[in-house]
């Protein structure tokens, strides 16, 4: 693993990716298919939080480590699987609360039909 | 107190107070947001415990700038808080645009 070491952390960002893409296509969250409001909602998120991450960078809150990042740097030190954290968990919030609306207008619905239970 | 838990504690605040004056989406009333939450943490607890783990962390804290109570495994507890009030300021951005705008389904995604 000595080589992907320095992908760690960009592959776990892929792995939260991956593991909610059936939330989009399965359960019909239609996130990444309304990518207008999903910019709208991500946007601001990545620049507050971005602020938040320089701010602990700059009052040594927290580092990264030099082995579980690709040491590309974007302004103020701030590692670009920052960036790419803080578009990555938002999205994959929204895919979860939709997957849920999804979820619940379903069971709602269905025990209006049937509130007889499984063997009715 | 460490400067991470002031400004986890001020961003929590913040995200809440902007519900409840300015984006006033009701979020905080529906099974839909909460449910999300408690799936959303669930998540967070796996992925920021392996960003956190002590053995080989990917993000190292210093122990001066946050309570020092890590729960569960090494995730300080104050990140429960950034956790909280991204996503819920992500939700409030979204619902905000869901609302706004018109009632056209079909499409959109461009």
């Amino acid at each position: 693993m000595g080589h992907l070491d320095h992908f760690q952390y960009l592959l776990l960002m892929a792995g939260c990716l991956l593991i909610t893409l059936p939330l989009e296509f399965v359960l019909g969250a239609r996130v990444y298919r309304r990518a207008v409001g999903l910019a709208f909602a991500v946007i601001p998120v990545v620049i507050i939080f971005s602020v938040w991450d320089i701010v602990g960078i700059l009052r040594d809150h927290w580092s990264y480590s030099p082995r579980f990042t690709t040491g590309v740097k974007l302004i103020f030190g701030m590692p670009i699987e920052e960036l790419v954290f803080f578009v990555v968990v938002p999205l994959c919030g929204l895919l979860t609360y939709e997957a849920v609306g999804q979820v619940l207008r379903r069971t709602r619905g269905r025990s209006r039909v049937g509130e007889l239970g499984p063997h009715a | 107190m460490p400067e991470y838990t002031v400004l986890t504690v001020v961003a929590v605040f913040a995200v809440v107070v902007a519900e409840l004056v300015y984006f006033k989406s009701g979020i905080f009333a529906t099974a839909q947001y909460w449910w999300s939450i408690v799936i959303i943490f669930a998540f967070q607890v796996l992925v920021d415990g392996w960003l956190t783990k002590l053995s080989a962390p990917i993000v190292i804290y210093s122990t001066d700038e946050f309570l020092g109570l890590r729960a569960p495994w090494d995730i300080p507890i104050e990140d429960f808080g950034f956790g909280f009030a991204m996503v819920t300021l992500a939700i409030l951005l979204w619902r905000r645009w869901l609302d706004r705008r018109p009632s056209v389904e079909e499409g959109d995604g461009g």
